[in-house]
């Protein structure tokens, strides 16, 4: 048990069942704890029940999307400690601008990784981000 | 949603006349046409009309804003989206397509913000503008004006489009290439050499697929304005070396060396980061492509007083003297290149972005000069451009010295 609650639980959320598969299956190279969810309603609802250590987000997605993720989760203290990693087919500039846009303030992210994702290079920034957490 | 009755006809009169579409209408008139019209009001995020519904109303807006879409699907597996195209505020008109055969909505409408206006039933205008021509040509002249106001809004249209057909195509392709990476860095277990072959091979021609896409949307949407909102101070150094980064694959396949020349230091200059990368990425890619395997592309850059000058050579075949001058053209590919992928963008799409910059790139053969083929081309961006903050900044000074000038 005590060997479980040691291991990162990072969620990964994408509307595409193969960006999912593809990205669980670099990150389970590692010692993590993986969960997905395919929408921002569902990811919402399963932070709630466990606040992950990682947060890998798509932008574009149904019912709630990726904007609308980052704007719960920053105004929710429980959770604005999370890091996220938007991992997107949007540009950066083009995201950002939007999140200004809508909400009047500067998109609170820690990565931001235009797919397709280097497998090497996501393992590494996905490394890096659980660090800043602990 | 809730409606009340007008509270008098007179009220009502004075309201339609403010309406663009009415008011050329006398009033006789607007007494008939209030007859058949009610208030409405709705909340924010409220659909007023839906595209394709038949069109039974048309809508006057007098507080409020409307946002009219269209739904865009690509593909069967994509999700649908609305694509806003345009606002209907104070004193237009929502649902035109009431007055014309098919009476059909030609987008849905949905409110931004707190809205009230006048439902103008469809049916009995109908009949009242055919009953009594005189009014109707009224009402068709400024329905004609209005939906050609439209149609020269459908640039904005179009490029929407674009940027949404962009993703959809985009996401598919993300996937793919996913999986090849994980393929290939042996996530899924060892790949045999030929298969490991196979599948780089695969993620070339994925990102060549990629690429070509990202060409054809980005000539759609370039326009100078949009490269110039995104000035800002960046190091050219840095930029030079993101590109060297994108291209290292496509340079190792072939062995193709990269031989970097750059200034003793990088100044900051103003420019659209994210696209002179675009512009120099293009350029080495173009060198890479076009060169023998195992040759050299040399990447150069300097300053002189004016101007940053960044200068890609290859020892490729060079262009022939009668394609030069058409070389930046959309779609235009050199006579002697077939075998070589592309789609001939790339090159236009990189005079666009310089040519925001108020810069030059040029294209010559250097065969004479070093003894062998190859094709160099130089881009200068010059060292004066300024960020919108800036712009801003001098803007707001010369307001303040207006005032000094004219007293004098």
């Amino acid at each position: 048990m005590a060997e479980i609650e040691k291991k990162p639980y990072i969620l990964i959320v994408d509307d595409d069942p193969d960006i999912l598969e593809g990205i669980r299956t670099i990150l389970e190279s590692r010692s993590y704890r993986l969960a997905t969810a395919r929408d921002g309603k569902k990811c919402m609802e399963m932070i709630g029940q466990e606040i992950p250590d990682l947060l890998i987000l798509d932008l574009l997605m149904p019912r709630m999307d990726g904007w609308g993720v980052i704007r719960e989760m920053r105004s929710e203290p429980r959770y604005a400690h999370v890091p996220i990693m938007v991992l997107t087919t949007v540009i950066e500039d083009a995201s950002r601008r939007r999140y200004e846009l809508e909400t009047g303030m500067a998109i609170d992210i820690q990565d931001y990784v235009q797919k397709p994702a280097n497998p090497a290079d996501l393992l590494l920034r996905v490394e890096k981000l659980l660090k800043i957490h602990v | 949603m809730f409606e009340v009755k007008s509270r008098s006809l007179s009220v009502t009169v004075e309201r339609l006349r403010r309406s663009e579409i009415f008011r050329e209408l006398c009033d006789e008139d607007l007494i008939a046409i209030a007859e058949f019209c009610r208030e409405v009001s709705y909340q924010e995020g409220e659909i007023v009309l839906s595209e394709s519904a038949p069109a039974d109303t048309l809508y006057i807006v007098e507080r409020g804003k409307l946002a009219l879409e269209k739904k865009i699907q690509i593909g069967r597996h994509s999700t649908p989206r609305n694509a806003t195209i345009g606002y209907v505020e104070a004193g237009k008109i929502a649902g035109f397509s009431t007055l014309s055969v098919p009476h059909e909505y030609s987008t849905s409408a949905m409110c931004l913000e707190p809205t009230r206006g006048i439902a103008v039933d469809g049916e009995a205008l109908r009949h009242y503008l055919e009953t009594h021509p005189a009014a109707g040509l009224k009402v068709m002249k400024i329905l004609a004006a209005l939906i050609s106001s439209r149609y020269r809004n459908a640039t904005n249209t179009l490029t929407y489009f674009l940027s949404i057909v962009s993703h959809e195509l985009r996401s598919p392709l993300a996937a793919i290439e996913n999986y090849l990476q994980t393929m290939l860095a042996g996530f899924a277990g060892e790949l045999n050499p030929k298969q490991k072959r196979m599948v780089e091979r695969s993620i070339l021609r994925v990102a060549d697929l990629r690429a070509l896409i990202g060409d054809v949307v980005d000539l759609a949407r370039m326009r100078p304005e949009q490269i110039q909102a995104d000035f800002e101070w960046c190091n050219p150094g840095e930029v030079g070396t993101e590109s060297i980064e994108d291209v290292r694959l496509a340079a190792a396949e072939k062995n193709i060396r990269i031989m970097v020349e750059p200034p003793e230091k990088f100044e900051p200059i103003v420019g659209a980061r994210r696209r002179l990368r675009q512009v120099f990425t293009n350029m080495l890619n173009n060198a890479i492509k076009y060169s023998p395997p195992d040759s050299k592309v040399f990447f150069r850059a300097w300053y002189e007083p004016e101007a940053v000058v960044f200068e890609v050579e290859d020892e490729g075949p060079g262009i022939p003297e009668e394609d030069l001058p058409h070389i930046f053209k959309n779609f235009f590919r050199a006579s002697n290149v077939e075998q070589v992928q592309g789609a001939g963008l790339g090159l236009s799409i990189a005079e666009k972005i310089i040519e925001a910059h108020q810069g030059k790139i040029l294209a010559r053969n250097v065969t004479a000069e070093i003894g062998k083929t190859g094709t160099r081309f130089t881009v200068y961006i010059p060292r004066d451009l300024k960020t919108p903050e800036m712009r801003r900044h001098e803007w707001m000074a010369a307001e303040a010295e207006q005032p000094l000038e004219e007293s004098r």
